[in-house]
Protein backbone atom coordinates (compact mmCIF):
# COMPACT_ATOMS: atom_id res chain seq x y z
CA UNK A 1 0.00 0.00 0.00
CA UNK A 2 1.85 3.52 -1.18
CA UNK A 3 0.16 6.12 0.77
CA UNK A 4 0.64 9.67 0.38
CA UNK A 5 -0.58 12.19 3.79
CA UNK A 6 -0.85 15.70 3.21
CA UNK A 7 0.59 17.87 5.92
CA UNK A 8 -0.07 21.46 6.11
CA UNK A 9 1.70 23.72 8.71
CA UNK A 10 -0.23 26.20 10.61
CA UNK A 11 -0.08 29.02 13.55
CA UNK A 12 -0.37 27.68 16.96
CA UNK A 13 -3.67 27.66 18.30
CA UNK A 14 -3.10 30.48 20.66
CA UNK A 15 -1.54 32.48 18.80
CA UNK A 16 -2.24 36.56 18.82
CA UNK A 17 -2.14 37.77 15.04
CA UNK A 18 -1.03 40.72 13.32
CA UNK A 19 -1.97 41.95 10.13
CA UNK A 20 0.26 42.36 7.63
CA UNK A 21 1.42 45.27 5.74
CA UNK A 22 -0.86 44.55 2.72
CA UNK A 23 -3.75 43.71 4.77
CA UNK A 24 -4.72 40.60 3.44
CA UNK A 25 -2.71 37.86 5.64
CA UNK A 26 -0.82 37.52 9.13
CA UNK A 27 2.33 38.43 10.22
CA UNK A 28 4.18 35.50 10.51
CA UNK A 29 7.41 36.79 12.30
CA UNK A 30 6.74 35.35 16.44
CA UNK A 31 4.13 33.29 15.75
CA UNK A 32 4.84 29.31 16.47
CA UNK A 33 3.98 26.75 13.93
CA UNK A 34 2.55 23.27 14.11
CA UNK A 35 0.82 20.74 11.69
CA UNK A 36 -2.42 21.11 11.12
CA UNK A 37 -4.53 18.98 13.87
CA UNK A 38 -6.53 16.78 11.30
CA UNK A 39 -3.40 16.20 9.49
CA UNK A 40 -1.47 14.95 12.55
CA UNK A 41 -4.46 12.17 12.81
CA UNK A 42 -4.45 11.50 8.87
CA UNK A 43 -0.55 10.47 9.40
CA UNK A 44 -1.01 8.22 12.24
CA UNK A 45 -3.81 6.33 10.04
CA UNK A 46 -1.05 6.13 7.50
CA UNK A 47 1.41 4.90 9.62
CA UNK A 48 -1.72 2.39 10.96
CA UNK A 49 -2.69 1.07 7.25
CA UNK A 50 1.17 0.69 6.27
CA UNK A 51 1.87 -1.74 9.48
CA UNK A 52 -0.73 -3.71 8.64
CA UNK A 53 -0.61 -3.51 5.10
CA UNK A 54 3.30 -2.95 4.47
CA UNK A 55 4.55 -0.22 1.41
CA UNK A 56 5.33 2.92 1.98
CA UNK A 57 3.68 6.24 3.76
CA UNK A 58 5.39 9.76 2.17
CA UNK A 59 4.25 12.56 3.47
CA UNK A 60 3.94 15.61 1.26
CA UNK A 61 4.21 19.46 2.79
CA UNK A 62 4.09 22.94 0.67
CA UNK A 63 5.53 26.06 2.30
CA UNK A 64 8.98 27.66 2.98
CA UNK A 65 11.72 25.95 5.52
CA UNK A 66 9.32 26.44 8.17
CA UNK A 67 7.18 23.07 7.11
CA UNK A 68 10.21 21.25 7.16
CA UNK A 69 9.60 21.13 11.16
CA UNK A 70 6.19 19.90 10.56
CA UNK A 71 8.06 17.31 7.47
CA UNK A 72 10.64 15.86 9.95
CA UNK A 73 8.51 14.97 12.98
CA UNK A 74 6.43 13.11 10.31
CA UNK A 75 9.52 11.39 9.46
CA UNK A 76 10.77 10.81 12.73
CA UNK A 77 7.15 9.24 13.77
CA UNK A 78 7.60 6.58 11.04
CA UNK A 79 6.73 8.20 7.51
CA UNK A 80 9.24 6.85 5.27
CA UNK A 81 10.10 10.06 2.70
CA UNK A 82 8.67 13.26 2.26
CA UNK A 83 7.86 15.61 -0.69
CA UNK A 84 8.74 18.96 0.47
CA UNK A 85 6.94 21.77 -2.47
CA UNK A 86 8.50 24.88 -2.06
CA UNK A 87 8.90 28.37 -3.80
CA UNK A 88 7.85 32.16 -3.26
CA UNK A 89 5.94 31.51 -6.71
CA UNK A 90 3.27 28.98 -4.08
CA UNK A 91 2.71 31.97 -1.82
CA UNK A 92 -1.19 33.16 -2.46
CA UNK A 93 -2.18 30.09 -3.94
CA UNK A 94 -5.77 29.25 -3.19
CA UNK A 95 -6.48 25.17 -2.58
CA UNK A 96 -7.44 24.55 -6.50
CA UNK A 97 -3.81 25.71 -7.39
CA UNK A 98 -1.65 23.80 -3.89
CA UNK A 99 -4.51 20.67 -5.30
CA UNK A 100 -2.64 21.04 -8.67
CA UNK A 101 0.90 21.27 -7.38
CA UNK A 102 -0.06 17.70 -5.64
CA UNK A 103 -1.29 16.21 -8.47
CA UNK A 104 1.70 16.89 -10.47
CA UNK A 105 3.97 16.08 -7.36
CA UNK A 106 2.46 12.80 -7.70
CA UNK A 107 2.96 11.81 -11.28
CA UNK A 108 5.95 10.00 -11.10
CA UNK A 109 4.61 8.06 -7.93
CA UNK A 110 1.97 5.42 -7.68
CA UNK A 111 0.21 5.77 -4.87
CA UNK A 112 -3.43 3.71 -3.85
CA UNK A 113 -4.61 6.18 -1.13
CA UNK A 114 -4.13 9.98 -0.57
CA UNK A 115 -4.74 11.12 3.09
CA UNK A 116 -5.17 14.35 4.55
CA UNK A 117 -6.77 16.50 7.37
CA UNK A 118 -10.58 17.63 6.94
CA UNK A 119 -9.83 21.31 6.82
CA UNK A 120 -7.36 23.65 8.19
CA UNK A 121 -7.42 25.25 11.01
CA UNK A 122 -6.03 28.79 9.90
CA UNK A 123 -7.88 29.32 6.48
CA UNK A 124 -10.32 26.42 6.90
CA UNK A 125 -11.47 26.19 3.04
CA UNK A 126 -11.67 22.51 3.53
CA UNK A 127 -10.89 21.53 -0.38
CA UNK A 128 -7.61 20.48 -1.10
CA UNK A 129 -8.33 16.77 -1.11
CA UNK A 130 -11.79 16.75 -3.23
CA UNK A 131 -10.29 19.04 -5.45
CA UNK A 132 -7.20 17.03 -6.03
CA UNK A 133 -9.73 13.90 -6.26
CA UNK A 134 -11.51 15.75 -8.96
CA UNK A 135 -8.15 16.29 -10.91
CA UNK A 136 -7.15 12.12 -10.59
CA UNK A 137 -10.00 11.35 -11.08
CA UNK A 138 -10.11 9.25 -7.77
CA UNK A 139 -12.74 8.51 -5.51
CA UNK A 140 -12.99 10.53 -2.57
CA UNK A 141 -14.59 10.30 0.85
CA UNK A 142 -14.39 13.49 3.45
CA UNK A 143 -14.84 13.48 7.66
CA UNK A 144 -14.06 10.18 7.68
CA UNK A 145 -13.83 8.60 11.10
CA UNK A 146 -12.95 4.95 10.20
CA UNK A 147 -11.33 3.13 7.79
CA UNK A 148 -11.45 -0.64 6.62
CA UNK A 149 -9.37 -1.61 3.86
CA UNK A 150 -10.44 -4.49 1.31
CA UNK A 151 -7.25 -5.38 -0.26
CA UNK A 152 -8.42 -8.80 -2.19
CA UNK A 153 -11.84 -6.28 -3.78
CA UNK A 154 -9.16 -2.80 -3.71
CA UNK A 155 -12.21 -0.78 -1.71
CA UNK A 156 -12.28 0.56 1.66
CA UNK A 157 -15.34 0.86 3.53
CA UNK A 158 -14.91 4.06 5.31
CA UNK A 159 -17.13 5.66 8.16
CA UNK A 160 -17.99 9.38 7.98
CA UNK A 161 -19.12 11.61 10.50
CA UNK A 162 -22.55 13.48 9.60
CA UNK A 163 -23.94 15.90 11.42
CA UNK A 164 -26.42 15.50 14.79
CA UNK A 165 -24.41 12.21 16.04
CA UNK A 166 -25.19 10.36 12.31
CA UNK A 167 -22.86 8.13 10.21
CA UNK A 168 -22.81 7.14 7.19
CA UNK A 169 -20.70 3.55 6.34
CA UNK A 170 -19.89 4.16 2.61
CA UNK A 171 -17.83 1.77 0.47
CA UNK A 172 -15.35 2.86 -2.16
CA UNK A 173 -12.70 1.85 -4.82
CA UNK A 174 -9.42 2.09 -4.47
CA UNK A 175 -7.34 4.53 -5.37
CA UNK A 176 -8.98 6.99 -3.32
CA UNK A 177 -8.70 10.49 -1.57
CA UNK A 178 -9.94 10.27 2.03
CA UNK A 179 -10.29 13.60 4.22
CA UNK A 180 -9.84 12.54 7.86
CA UNK A 181 -11.62 14.05 10.91
CA UNK A 182 -10.07 14.35 14.54
CA UNK A 183 -10.56 12.09 16.91
CA UNK A 184 -9.89 9.15 14.58
CA UNK A 185 -7.13 7.59 16.61
CA UNK A 186 -4.73 8.56 18.90
CA UNK A 187 -1.75 9.67 16.96
CA UNK A 188 1.78 8.73 18.52
CA UNK A 189 4.83 10.51 19.44
CA UNK A 190 7.98 10.32 17.87
CA UNK A 191 10.69 8.29 19.47
CA UNK A 192 14.16 9.55 20.41
CA UNK A 193 15.06 6.09 17.66
CA UNK A 194 12.50 7.57 15.59
CA UNK A 195 14.17 10.81 15.50
CA UNK A 196 17.70 9.32 14.57
CA UNK A 197 16.33 7.25 11.72
CA UNK A 198 14.16 10.27 10.42
CA UNK A 199 18.12 11.78 10.28
CA UNK A 200 18.83 9.48 7.07
CA UNK A 201 15.08 9.58 5.63
CA UNK A 202 15.04 11.15 1.99
CA UNK A 203 13.12 14.68 1.49
CA UNK A 204 12.74 15.61 -1.89
CA UNK A 205 12.42 19.37 -2.90
CA UNK A 206 10.10 19.72 -5.53
CA UNK A 207 10.19 23.82 -6.77
CA UNK A 208 6.99 24.96 -9.39
CA UNK A 209 10.16 24.58 -12.07
CA UNK A 210 10.58 21.20 -11.44
CA UNK A 211 6.75 20.30 -11.28
CA UNK A 212 6.54 22.09 -14.68
CA UNK A 213 4.18 24.87 -13.34
CA UNK A 214 3.83 28.55 -15.03
CA UNK A 215 4.09 30.75 -13.12
CA UNK A 216 0.71 31.95 -14.15
CA UNK A 217 -0.60 28.83 -12.79
CA UNK A 218 0.35 29.74 -9.17
CA UNK A 219 -0.03 31.79 -6.53
CA UNK A 220 -2.62 34.65 -6.46
CA UNK A 221 -2.90 34.85 -10.51
CA UNK A 222 -3.62 30.93 -10.12
CA UNK A 223 -6.31 31.30 -8.06
CA UNK A 224 -10.00 31.09 -8.46
CA UNK A 225 -11.04 33.20 -5.19
CA UNK A 226 -9.08 36.36 -4.09
CA UNK A 227 -8.27 37.23 -0.36
CA UNK A 228 -9.21 41.02 -0.45
CA UNK A 229 -8.90 42.22 3.11
CA UNK A 230 -8.01 40.72 6.76
CA UNK A 231 -9.27 42.25 9.95
CA UNK A 232 -10.90 41.88 13.50
CA UNK A 233 -14.30 40.62 13.39
CA UNK A 234 -16.50 43.12 15.67
CA UNK A 235 -17.91 41.80 18.84
CA UNK A 236 -20.99 39.84 18.78
CA UNK A 237 -21.94 41.01 21.81
CA UNK A 238 -21.29 43.47 24.82
CA UNK A 239 -19.26 41.11 27.31
CA UNK A 240 -18.89 41.64 30.91
CA UNK A 241 -15.82 41.36 31.60
CA UNK A 242 -14.66 40.44 35.08
CA UNK A 243 -11.44 41.55 36.27
CA UNK A 244 -9.33 40.26 39.20
CA UNK A 245 -7.57 37.44 41.41
CA UNK A 246 -9.05 34.15 39.93
CA UNK A 247 -10.80 33.93 43.44
CA UNK A 248 -12.20 37.20 43.63
CA UNK A 249 -13.70 37.25 39.76
CA UNK A 250 -15.30 33.85 40.54
CA UNK A 251 -16.74 35.22 43.38
CA UNK A 252 -18.42 38.57 41.57
CA UNK A 253 -19.14 35.82 38.69
CA UNK A 254 -21.41 33.83 40.77
CA UNK A 255 -22.75 36.83 42.19
CA UNK A 256 -23.89 38.79 38.69
CA UNK A 257 -25.28 35.28 37.59
CA UNK A 258 -27.53 35.30 40.63
CA UNK A 259 -28.13 38.77 40.91
CA UNK A 260 -27.93 40.60 37.07
CA UNK A 261 -28.60 37.54 35.15
CA UNK A 262 -30.94 35.67 37.73
CA UNK A 263 -29.60 31.90 36.10
CA UNK A 264 -29.21 30.89 39.46
CA UNK B 1 -32.08 35.53 -19.36
CA UNK B 2 -29.98 37.69 -17.17
CA UNK B 3 -27.58 35.23 -15.01
CA UNK B 4 -29.65 34.04 -12.47
CA UNK B 5 -28.79 32.73 -8.90
CA UNK B 6 -29.52 29.46 -7.86
CA UNK B 7 -29.82 28.07 -4.17
CA UNK B 8 -29.51 24.35 -3.48
CA UNK B 9 -31.86 22.82 -1.44
CA UNK B 10 -31.00 20.15 1.41
CA UNK B 11 -33.45 18.10 2.82
CA UNK B 12 -34.07 14.84 5.23
CA UNK B 13 -37.13 13.48 5.41
CA UNK B 14 -39.29 14.86 3.05
CA UNK B 15 -38.25 18.67 4.99
CA UNK B 16 -35.80 21.41 3.46
CA UNK B 17 -33.30 21.82 6.42
CA UNK B 18 -33.44 25.43 8.08
CA UNK B 19 -30.06 26.44 6.28
CA UNK B 20 -31.86 26.05 3.13
CA UNK B 21 -34.82 28.56 4.05
CA UNK B 22 -31.52 31.14 5.43
CA UNK B 23 -29.90 30.73 1.69
CA UNK B 24 -33.25 31.36 -0.25
CA UNK B 25 -33.65 34.24 2.40
CA UNK B 26 -30.27 35.27 1.64
CA UNK B 27 -30.34 34.07 -2.50
CA UNK B 28 -33.68 36.50 -2.51
CA UNK B 29 -31.64 39.23 -1.00
CA UNK B 30 -28.66 39.62 -2.98
CA UNK B 31 -31.60 39.00 -6.36
CA UNK B 32 -32.91 41.90 -5.59
CA UNK B 33 -30.09 44.02 -4.73
CA UNK B 34 -28.42 42.94 -8.04
CA UNK B 35 -30.98 42.96 -9.62
CA UNK B 36 -31.01 39.23 -10.99
CA UNK B 37 -33.58 36.21 -11.32
CA UNK B 38 -32.95 33.53 -8.59
CA UNK B 39 -34.11 30.03 -8.72
CA UNK B 40 -34.39 26.90 -6.63
CA UNK B 41 -32.82 24.16 -6.91
CA UNK B 42 -34.04 20.27 -5.90
CA UNK B 43 -32.28 17.18 -6.09
CA UNK B 44 -33.61 13.65 -4.96
CA UNK B 45 -36.29 11.29 -5.96
CA UNK B 46 -40.14 11.42 -5.90
CA UNK B 47 -39.55 15.12 -3.99
CA UNK B 48 -42.73 16.94 -6.05
CA UNK B 49 -44.38 17.40 -3.21
CA UNK B 50 -41.77 19.12 -1.34
CA UNK B 51 -40.79 21.13 -4.23
CA UNK B 52 -44.48 22.31 -4.22
CA UNK B 53 -44.44 23.19 -0.88
CA UNK B 54 -41.17 25.08 -1.38
CA UNK B 55 -42.99 26.84 -4.60
CA UNK B 56 -45.73 28.22 -2.29
CA UNK B 57 -43.64 29.72 0.44
CA UNK B 58 -41.05 31.21 -1.32
CA UNK B 59 -42.93 31.64 -4.90
CA UNK B 60 -40.08 31.22 -6.69
CA UNK B 61 -39.14 28.82 -9.63
CA UNK B 62 -38.17 25.29 -8.23
CA UNK B 63 -35.93 23.12 -10.52
CA UNK B 64 -36.74 19.53 -10.05
CA UNK B 65 -34.18 16.89 -10.40
CA UNK B 66 -35.67 13.13 -10.02
CA UNK B 67 -33.69 9.99 -10.22
CA UNK B 68 -34.03 7.08 -8.25
CA UNK B 69 -30.22 7.66 -7.67
CA UNK B 70 -30.32 10.87 -6.35
CA UNK B 71 -32.51 9.00 -3.49
CA UNK B 72 -29.53 8.80 -1.21
CA UNK B 73 -27.09 11.48 -1.43
CA UNK B 74 -23.23 10.82 -2.84
CA UNK B 75 -21.18 13.21 -4.29
CA UNK B 76 -21.27 11.25 -7.82
CA UNK B 77 -24.46 11.89 -8.61
CA UNK B 78 -24.73 15.15 -7.18
CA UNK B 79 -21.83 16.47 -8.87
CA UNK B 80 -23.08 14.92 -12.23
CA UNK B 81 -26.67 16.29 -12.33
CA UNK B 82 -25.54 19.95 -10.89
CA UNK B 83 -22.84 20.49 -13.04
CA UNK B 84 -25.26 19.53 -16.52
CA UNK B 85 -27.49 22.11 -15.26
CA UNK B 86 -24.80 24.60 -14.46
CA UNK B 87 -23.61 24.37 -18.21
CA UNK B 88 -27.48 23.87 -19.18
CA UNK B 89 -28.39 27.57 -17.20
CA UNK B 90 -24.59 28.99 -16.62
CA UNK B 91 -25.80 30.69 -13.69
CA UNK B 92 -24.38 33.34 -12.00
CA UNK B 93 -23.66 32.04 -8.94
CA UNK B 94 -24.86 28.80 -6.74
CA UNK B 95 -25.91 29.20 -2.96
CA UNK B 96 -25.52 26.16 -0.63
CA UNK B 97 -25.60 25.87 2.32
CA UNK B 98 -22.29 24.93 4.91
CA UNK B 99 -23.51 21.61 5.56
CA UNK B 100 -21.45 18.14 5.92
CA UNK B 101 -22.87 17.11 2.42
CA UNK B 102 -22.04 20.59 0.82
CA UNK B 103 -18.40 20.14 2.51
CA UNK B 104 -18.37 17.02 1.09
CA UNK B 105 -19.05 17.95 -2.78
CA UNK B 106 -19.19 21.24 -3.29
CA UNK B 107 -15.42 21.66 -3.77
CA UNK B 108 -15.13 18.80 -6.47
CA UNK B 109 -18.61 20.56 -8.00
CA UNK B 110 -16.36 23.34 -8.31
CA UNK B 111 -13.30 21.70 -9.29
CA UNK B 112 -15.23 20.14 -12.44
CA UNK B 113 -16.48 23.43 -13.41
CA UNK B 114 -12.94 25.11 -13.16
CA UNK B 115 -14.76 27.88 -10.52
CA UNK B 116 -14.25 28.83 -6.93
CA UNK B 117 -15.73 28.39 -3.80
CA UNK B 118 -15.66 30.60 -0.55
CA UNK B 119 -17.44 27.97 1.60
CA UNK B 120 -18.87 28.98 5.37
CA UNK B 121 -19.77 32.63 4.42
CA UNK B 122 -20.98 34.92 7.51
CA UNK B 123 -21.66 38.14 5.68
CA UNK B 124 -20.90 39.70 2.60
CA UNK B 125 -20.20 43.07 1.23
CA UNK B 126 -21.45 44.70 -2.07
CA UNK B 127 -20.56 48.20 -3.12
CA UNK B 128 -22.58 48.55 -6.25
CA UNK B 129 -19.97 46.97 -8.11
CA UNK B 130 -18.26 43.99 -6.50
CA UNK B 131 -19.77 41.36 -4.26
CA UNK B 132 -17.43 39.69 -1.44
CA UNK B 133 -17.82 37.43 1.19
CA UNK B 134 -17.08 37.20 4.61
CA UNK B 135 -15.25 34.28 6.87
CA UNK B 136 -14.15 33.53 9.47
CA UNK B 137 -10.23 32.26 9.80
CA UNK B 138 -7.64 31.07 12.27
CA UNK B 139 -10.35 29.42 14.59
CA UNK B 140 -12.74 32.38 14.04
CA UNK B 141 -10.03 34.94 15.85
CA UNK B 142 -9.72 36.81 12.29
CA UNK B 143 -12.65 37.57 9.60
CA UNK B 144 -11.48 37.32 5.55
CA UNK B 145 -12.98 38.77 2.86
CA UNK B 146 -12.73 36.94 -0.73
CA UNK B 147 -13.81 37.62 -3.76
CA UNK B 148 -14.06 35.48 -6.95
CA UNK B 149 -11.69 35.95 -10.03
CA UNK B 150 -12.41 34.82 -13.25
CA UNK B 151 -16.03 34.32 -15.01
CA UNK B 152 -19.32 32.73 -13.70
CA UNK B 153 -20.39 30.75 -12.01
CA UNK B 154 -19.43 31.01 -9.02
CA UNK B 155 -19.91 28.87 -6.01
CA UNK B 156 -20.42 29.91 -2.26
CA UNK B 157 -21.59 27.98 0.84
CA UNK B 158 -23.44 29.90 3.51
CA UNK B 159 -22.57 29.06 7.54
CA UNK B 160 -25.74 27.93 9.71
CA UNK B 161 -27.12 30.37 11.31
CA UNK B 162 -25.61 33.28 9.72
CA UNK B 163 -27.56 34.68 7.48
CA UNK B 164 -31.53 34.02 9.05
CA UNK B 165 -31.76 37.38 9.26
CA UNK B 166 -32.84 37.73 5.68
CA UNK B 167 -36.93 36.18 5.72
CA UNK B 168 -38.24 34.28 2.86
CA UNK B 169 -40.11 36.64 0.71
CA UNK B 170 -43.08 35.36 -1.69
CA UNK B 171 -41.98 36.21 -4.82
CA UNK B 172 -44.19 36.45 -7.93
CA UNK B 173 -42.79 33.32 -10.33
CA UNK B 174 -44.19 30.51 -8.68
CA UNK B 175 -43.36 27.18 -10.95
CA UNK B 176 -42.29 24.08 -10.97
CA UNK B 177 -39.54 22.88 -13.56
CA UNK B 178 -38.50 19.06 -14.64
CA UNK B 179 -35.01 19.40 -15.42
CA UNK B 180 -32.55 16.48 -16.84
CA UNK B 181 -31.20 14.07 -13.97
CA UNK B 182 -29.61 11.61 -17.04
CA UNK B 183 -27.02 9.50 -14.87
CA UNK B 184 -25.37 6.48 -16.14
CA UNK B 185 -25.05 3.92 -13.74
CA UNK B 186 -21.12 4.20 -13.90
CA UNK B 187 -21.40 7.73 -12.47
CA UNK B 188 -21.96 5.96 -8.76
CA UNK B 189 -18.71 4.67 -8.03
CA UNK B 190 -19.58 4.22 -4.13
CA UNK B 191 -22.18 1.98 -2.21
CA UNK B 192 -23.87 3.41 0.77
CA UNK B 193 -23.76 1.08 3.14
CA UNK B 194 -26.24 2.44 5.41
CA UNK B 195 -26.52 5.48 8.47
CA UNK B 196 -26.17 4.74 11.72
CA UNK B 197 -26.45 6.87 15.30
CA UNK B 198 -24.01 6.95 17.53
CA UNK B 199 -24.08 3.43 19.45
CA UNK B 200 -23.66 4.55 23.05
CA UNK B 201 -26.58 5.85 25.57
CA UNK B 202 -27.77 9.16 24.56
CA UNK B 203 -27.13 11.86 26.44
CA UNK B 204 -29.35 14.25 26.11
CA UNK B 205 -28.53 17.87 26.76
CA UNK B 206 -31.20 20.07 24.87
CA UNK B 207 -33.47 19.69 28.22
CA UNK B 208 -30.59 20.85 30.20
CA UNK B 209 -31.56 24.49 31.95
CA UNK B 210 -27.74 24.74 32.75
CA UNK B 211 -24.39 23.22 31.19
CA UNK B 212 -20.76 23.28 31.73
CA UNK B 213 -18.79 22.25 29.27
CA UNK B 214 -14.97 21.81 29.39
CA UNK B 215 -12.12 22.06 26.29
CA UNK B 216 -8.84 21.51 25.52
CA UNK B 217 -7.96 24.01 27.95
CA UNK B 218 -8.32 21.62 30.80
CA UNK B 219 -5.55 19.45 29.74
CA UNK B 220 -6.05 15.83 30.60
CA UNK B 221 -9.27 13.15 31.33
CA UNK B 222 -7.80 13.09 34.95
CA UNK B 223 -8.29 17.26 35.06
CA UNK B 224 -11.53 17.34 33.74
CA UNK B 225 -13.08 16.12 36.72
CA UNK B 226 -13.46 19.87 37.94
CA UNK B 227 -15.73 20.16 35.31
CA UNK B 228 -17.76 17.00 35.88
CA UNK B 229 -17.76 18.49 39.96
CA UNK B 230 -19.02 22.31 38.57
CA UNK B 231 -21.34 20.77 37.11
CA UNK B 232 -22.77 18.56 39.87
CA UNK B 233 -22.70 20.92 42.14
CA UNK B 234 -24.95 22.83 39.94
CA UNK B 235 -27.21 20.39 38.78
CA UNK B 236 -26.34 20.83 34.99
CA UNK B 237 -25.85 18.80 31.87
CA UNK B 238 -22.14 17.91 31.06
CA UNK B 239 -21.06 19.37 27.63
CA UNK B 240 -17.61 19.60 25.92
CA UNK B 241 -15.89 20.57 22.57
CA UNK B 242 -14.37 18.52 20.11
CA UNK B 243 -10.95 18.11 21.31
CA UNK B 244 -12.24 16.53 24.80
CA UNK B 245 -14.15 13.25 23.17
CA UNK B 246 -11.50 13.13 20.36
CA UNK B 247 -8.80 12.71 23.43
CA UNK B 248 -11.33 10.25 25.41
CA UNK B 249 -12.18 12.18 28.37
CA UNK B 250 -15.79 12.05 27.79
CA UNK B 251 -17.77 10.15 25.22
CA UNK B 252 -18.91 11.68 22.07
CA UNK B 253 -22.64 11.73 23.25
CA UNK B 254 -21.21 15.08 25.25
CA UNK B 255 -19.82 16.92 22.28
CA UNK B 256 -22.05 20.19 21.49
CA UNK B 257 -21.55 22.28 18.23
CA UNK B 258 -22.36 20.86 14.55
CA UNK B 259 -21.54 16.99 15.03
CA UNK B 260 -22.77 16.72 18.32
CA UNK B 261 -25.78 18.45 20.17
CA UNK B 262 -26.90 21.89 19.74
CA UNK B 263 -28.50 23.42 22.71
CA UNK B 264 -29.80 26.73 24.15
CA UNK B 265 -29.83 26.51 28.21
CA UNK B 266 -30.72 29.11 30.58
CA UNK B 267 -27.12 29.46 31.61
CA UNK B 268 -23.79 27.77 29.88
CA UNK B 269 -20.61 27.88 31.57
CA UNK B 270 -17.57 27.20 28.78
CA UNK B 271 -13.97 26.52 30.69
CA UNK B 272 -11.03 26.53 28.80
CA UNK B 273 -13.18 26.62 25.25
CA UNK B 274 -11.18 28.52 22.62
CA UNK B 275 -14.97 28.90 20.64
CA UNK B 276 -14.02 26.96 17.52
CA UNK B 277 -16.80 28.23 15.17
CA UNK B 278 -17.97 24.04 15.05
CA UNK B 279 -18.62 24.55 18.79
CA UNK B 280 -20.23 28.01 18.45
CA UNK B 281 -23.29 26.85 16.24
CA UNK B 282 -23.60 24.38 18.57
CA UNK B 283 -24.58 26.93 21.82
CA UNK B 284 -24.52 30.40 21.00
CA UNK B 285 -28.21 30.58 21.07
CA UNK B 286 -27.95 29.76 25.02
CA UNK B 287 -29.37 32.35 27.26
CA UNK B 288 -26.26 33.58 29.19
CA UNK B 289 -22.90 32.18 28.15
CA UNK B 290 -19.96 32.40 30.83
CA UNK B 291 -16.82 32.24 28.77
CA UNK B 292 -13.77 30.81 31.35
CA UNK B 293 -10.54 31.00 29.67
CA UNK B 294 -7.03 31.81 29.65
CA UNK B 295 -6.38 33.54 26.65
CA UNK B 296 -8.09 37.19 26.15
CA UNK B 297 -8.45 36.52 22.17
CA UNK B 298 -10.16 33.23 22.26
CA UNK B 299 -13.35 33.93 19.86
CA UNK B 300 -15.59 32.43 23.03
CA UNK B 301 -15.64 35.90 24.38
CA UNK B 302 -17.33 37.46 21.36
CA UNK B 303 -20.32 35.74 22.34
CA UNK B 304 -20.35 35.58 25.96
CA UNK B 305 -22.37 37.77 28.48
CA UNK B 306 -19.69 37.49 31.27
CA UNK B 307 -15.82 36.54 30.31
CA UNK B 308 -12.94 36.12 33.14
CA UNK B 309 -9.25 36.06 31.40
CA UNK B 310 -7.77 33.19 33.46
CA UNK B 311 -6.56 29.77 34.46
CA UNK B 312 -9.70 27.65 34.69
CA UNK B 313 -7.97 25.87 37.46
CA UNK B 314 -8.22 28.23 39.47
CA UNK B 315 -11.19 30.08 38.99
CA UNK B 316 -13.74 26.59 38.74
CA UNK B 317 -12.74 25.25 41.94
CA UNK B 318 -13.70 28.42 43.97
CA UNK B 319 -16.90 28.42 41.44
CA UNK B 320 -17.47 25.15 43.11
CA UNK B 321 -16.91 26.46 46.29
CA UNK B 322 -19.35 29.59 45.44
CA UNK B 323 -21.85 27.22 43.73
CA UNK B 324 -22.03 24.68 47.00
CA UNK B 325 -22.76 27.94 49.24
CA UNK B 326 -25.85 28.96 47.19
CA UNK B 327 -26.91 25.78 47.00
CA UNK B 328 -27.12 25.11 50.90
Amino acid sequence: MQILVCLKQVPDKDSRYKIDSAGTGIDEEDLVFETNESDQYALEEGLRLREKFGGEVVLLSLGGERVLKSIKNGLAMGADRALHLTGSEFQGSDASVVASAIRRAMATEAFDLVLTGVQSDDLGFGQTGTILAELLGWVHATIVVEIDIQPETRTVRVKRELESNLFEQVEIPLPAVLAIQSGINQPRYATLKGIMQAKKKEIKTLTPAILGMQPGDLGSTGSRVDHRRLFFPEKRKQTVMIEGEPEEAAKRLVEKLRKEARVL
Amino acid sequence: MSEEILVLIEHRGGKARAISWEAIGFGQKLAGLLNREMAVVLLGHEVDALAAEMTQRCGQAVLVASSPQLESYTPEAYCAVLSQLVCQRSPWLLLLGHTYQAIDFAPRLAAMLGRGLIPNCVDFRWDGTQLTFVRQVFNGKLNLEVGFKGSPPHLVSLQQGAFSAYDVQSASNPKLVHVDAALTPEVLKRKVLGILKTAQGQVDLTQADIIVAGGRGLANKEKFQIILDLAQVLGAGVGASRPVTDGGWLPKEHQIGSSGQTVAPKLYIACGISGAIQHLVGMSNSGCIVAINKDPNAPIFSIADYGIVGDVFKVVPVLIEAAKEIRK
